[in-house]
């Protein structure tokens, strides 16, 4: 017995020592930290591997790119970051003309001589767009821009010697780049908003070889203090030039941000806190913990199964009053499309060499996308709230058709059982084969489309699934055209429907983009004369064709696009928007003390 | 066997170990690991994009070649970089090896000294009320899943839902304050779990002592409970106590603990192996699997050696 008394006591001691620990530490801690939180880990912090939205937040907040998208604009508007003013280009729309802000200076490094940050000029742009099309570099970013810059594919071919020229790429003087290419590209100003086109400074990329991402160098407003696994921790980059925030020009709406406070933060310089803290807390449980203990993380994704803990209404969104008096709640949709996706290379469901064949297996397609309840996947899997929509361009983007003819999503199981049964008896009906990577939610995905499917008289024994153990083992294999339904979700480049219409690019077939591997000489016709158009009521037009000609083909079961939930702690005044803006956000975020 | 030929045989043992080991986790790694080269080719990459990176990270050598290169590595302790981040694969471990070894001894000392308490106070009473209450407490640790024991004691202890008394997440251990504030409640979900392992191993091994002519002699000779357990119970005790101590440390020390480090957000070489595992970052898997047969053998020689410390008797 005595023992039993004494571990108690042992408990208690350390309890209380752990607990009297926790008080606040005193120490030199700026007063300005902003907690960020991120529901993912990036990939590594050199522009050229930055290829999630997890990185390209922290790659722009600590190098510059030519351009960015207006704080507070929406639809998203593109503006001038280190570039002084809009390109000037070319009538045939081939050449750009790009002027560089003078007097922007790279952080210090060692790297530099005497260790101080240099000028940045337009020879760094040209230098770190070369990165990319050098083997060894493996730039995940290269994509953006292949076969677009005339002399790339030649300089690459030649070995990639930094010190030879590329025909297309040129520094005209000290602060203007001339980029001259292939073809139309009206796309192109957008790439250079991308994090893959930050500017790195050659020194110290060089100094630091394949290390250059763990310890980065940039011109942004933020340095890296440290980053591990779980967190980076950021700090006011003291040489960033002295820009202030111009409300108004950043889109500024009195009615759409009225109580977020941001009224106090126009006219003052950025970046506004001292230090930015981002925690990567992939678990949402984990992270509405830590949002909610008050002194932790001041930003948290709302998670769909916390929306009846949380929401006082869906639609519109609103929080119950006991959490509107903490926390402001921000609702974005993503920027992006998610659709349940057909490989067309495979004879079950997709081409065959026989035209009645073919005829019979885009019927097939049809009929399972009649099957496919939509709403009941918005229920269930994203709160209710989720934009659905005829095809794959998004309502973010300007070439969206509202009224667009809404039958391709709507829930038609009489309309499914009739094409069945026209097709001939089940024996007659292909194995499906439904691809998902190990995960509750994504067998949830899979029982709802097999409870869907079954309901019309699809029999059950011919839907199969096949699990994967990571989701980069799906995409590999939907790389290797080995899937035949999985779930595809891609998150846009720019603002711009070239951007998902080139999913279905007949070029671009796996490996590539083209993971449905859809090949319609008419769609990749019109899809080649859109992209070398300007935006204008033409270009639209045939996007729009491109559209309706996936949906015909019942090429995809398509397309939703997730709105999120983001809450802040009322003490920031900002709006963190993570989607096309991205990290850009973060210069403009302020914390204050509240009552 | 005389001295030197114990040696010999126990480093050949060692070494089968560690080539049985690495060879093994080895195929697993090729055969089953997420293949990183499509991740690394980023956006419509081309046949020809990723049959270059395929090419830079050696994947397209034969098997055998890529294990005599994995076991060149493992001589000379040089990794290279992780495929992942770029950061050397040899400081990633300097980081995180510290980070996981300072959030798992406590919870491993701690559990070993409460799991030999409790071990005790049951055996001594087996069969009465505390027997049984701490059969069942230790039933509890063992049948709770250890995920759910961590989200309650995260609601519990640092949670505005709870006490609220220390940090939801994160790690910082500047100073020990700090530390024991992070320390804190990873160690107790540690504790709740382990001592109901442990409590029923040391119960097992005392209640076998406890019946043993010399313990019946002891008390005969009027040595009091616990003079009898610290002099004979616990010495007598020591050869199954230390195997199962000592075979626990490479999974301490380069394993960490993936379902801790990941939920509370710390840092460690688990979270790191984690995130290796799921993208196919070949180098860091590589340096942890050498690592952990490395500590596993280490702890085989030492274990021989201790036996012949603690036990008179094998000293022959």
């Amino acid at each position: 017995m005595p023992q039993l008394v004494f571990l108690t006591v042992f408990f208690a001691a350390l309890l209380a020592l752990g607990g009297c620990s926790s008080e606040p530490e005193p120490g030199p801690e700026p007063q300005k930290t902003y907690r960020h939180s991120m529901d993912g880990t990036p990939t590594g912090l050199d522009p050229a591997h930055a290829s999630n939205v997890y990185a390209g937040f922290l790659v722009v907040n600590l190098f510059d790119t030519l351009y960015r998208y207006r704080y507070l604009a929406r639809p998203y508007e593109i503006t001038e970051n280190l570039a002084a003013g809009p390109p000037v280009v070319s009538a045939d729309g081939l050449t750009y003309t790009i002027t560089l802000k003078q007097g922007v200076r790279f952080q210090h490094d060692p790297a530099f001589d005497q260790g101080v940050g240099r000028e940045v000029s337009a020879e760094d742009l040209v230098y770190s767009l070369k990165r990319h099309f050098d083997p060894e570099v493996r730039s995940r970013g290269s994509w953006l821009w292949r076969d677009r810059i005339q002399g790339m594919a030649e300089w690459q071919a030649q070995g990639s010697d930094y010190d030879q020229p590329v025909t297309g790429l040129r520094a005209l003087d000290r602060y203007t780049v001339e980029v001259r290419l292939t073809r139309p590209f009206p796309q192109f100003v957008y790439t250079l908003t991308t994090a893959h086109s930050a500017l790195v400074p050659r020194e110290v990329v060089e100094a630091r070889g394949r290390e250059f991402g763990t310890a980065p160098v940039g011109s942004g407003p933020f340095r890296l203090i440290s980053m591990d696994t779980t967190r980076a921790e950021l700090e006011r980059n003291p040489e960033y030039r002295r820009e202030k925030i111009d409300l108004a020009a950043e889109g500024f709406d009195p009615l759409r941000h009225a109580g977020l406070g941001l009224e106090s933060v126009d006219g003052r310089e950025m970046p506004l806190v001292d230090r930015a803290v981002v925690d990567f807390v992939v678990d949402g449980a984990s992270g509405w913990v830590s949002f909610t203990a008050g002194n932790e993380i001041q930003y948290v994704r709302l998670p769909p199964d916390l929306f009846d803990q949380a929401l006082a209404s869906r639609s519109p969104p609103r929080l119950k009053p006991d959490l509107e008096q903490q926390y402001h709640l921000h609702v974005t949709p993503e920027f992006g499309v998610t659709q349940i996706v057909f490989n067309l290379d495979d004879p079950g469901i997709g081409y065959q060499p026989d035209p009645e064949a073919n005829l019979r297996n885009r019927d097939l397609r049809c009929a399972l996308r009649k099957a496919f309840d939509w709403d009941q996947r918005n229920q269930v899997f994203y709160g209710g709230i989720a934009q659905i929509y005829p095809g794959v361009i998004p309502p973010a983007v300007p070439e969206f058709d509202p009224d667009a003819d809404r039958s391709s999503v709507t829930h038609d199981p009489e309309g499914a059982r009739q094409i069945l049964q026209r097709l001939g008896s089940a024996e007659n009906l292909p194995v499906l084969e439904y691809t998902y990577n190990s995960g509750v939610a994504q067998q949830r995905g899979f029982e709802q489309f097999r409870g869907q499917m079954s309901a019309v008289g699809y029999p059950d024994d011919k839907i199969t699934r096949r699990v994967f153990a990571t989701f980069p083992d799906v995409s590999r294999a939907a790389s290797n055209r080995e899937l035949q339904i999985w779930v595809y979700g891609w998150t846009m480049d720019y603002p711009d429907a070239e951007n998902v219409l080139a999913l279905f690019y007949g070029p671009n077939r796996a490996p590539g983009n083209n993971v449905t591997n859809y090949a319609n000489p008419e769609y990749d016709r019109l899809f080649e004369q859109a992209a070398a158009m300007q935006p204008s009521p033409e270009r639209t037009a045939i996007y729009r064709q491109l559209n309706q000609m996936l949906i015909d083909d019942c090429v995809s079961i398509a397309g939703v696009t997730r709105v999120r939930a983001y809450l802040t702690h009322r003490d920031v005044i900002g709006v963190p928007d993570r989607e096309l803006v991205g990290g850009y956000f973060l210069r403009f975020v302020d914390v204050v003390e509240t009552p | 066997m005389n001295t030197s030929g114990l040696v010999r045989h126990g480093l050949l043992q060692a070494v089968a170990l560690v080539l049985g080991v690495t060879f093994l986790g080895f195929l697993l790694m090729v055969y089953f690991a997420p293949d990183l080269s499509y991740q690394l080719a980023g956006k419509n990459p081309t046949a020809e994009q990723i049959q270059q990176i395929r090419q830079q990270l050696g994947y397209d050598q034969p098997l055998p070649v890529r294990y005599l290169q994995y076991l060149q590595e493992l001589a000379t302790f040089d990794f290279g970089y992780s495929d992942s981040s770029g950061e050397r694969v040899t400081a990633l471990l300097a980081r995180t090896l510290p980070v996981s070894a300072a959030l798992l001894l406590p919870g491993f000392i701690l559990g070993h000294i409460l799991a030999m308490g409790l071990g005790a106070v049951a055996a001594y009473g087996r069969g009465r009320w505390t027997d049984r209450l701490i059969a069942v407490v230790s039933g509890t640790g063992m049948s709770i899943s250890f995920i759910v024991v961590m989200i309650a004691f995260q609601l519990v202890f640092a949670s505005s839902y709870g006490l609220n008394w220390f940090p939801a997440r994160g790690w910082q251990w500047a100073t020990p304050a700090q530390y024991l504030s992070h320390v804190a409640v990873p160690t107790l979900t540690i504790l709740f779990v382990s001592s109901g392992y442990n409590t029923r191993f040391y119960r097992a091994v005392f209640v076998e002592q406890i019946g043993q002519d010399y313990v019946k002699a002891a008390r005969a000779f009027g040595y009091s409970r616990t003079r009898t357990f610290f002099r004979v119970i616990l010495p007598n005790s020591l050869l199954p106590v230390l195997t199962r101590v000592l075979y626990s440390v490479p999974a301490i020390l380069v394993g960490g603990s993936l379902l801790l480090e990941s939920y509370f957000g710390i840092p460690g070489v688990g979270k790191s192996t984690f995130d290796a595992i799921t993208s196919g970052d070949q180098p860091v898997l590589k340096a942890v699997i050498a690592l952990s047969s490395l500590a596993l053998a280490v702890v085989m020689l030492s274990v021989d050696r201790l036996y012949r410390v603690v036990d008179p008797r094998l000293r022959g």
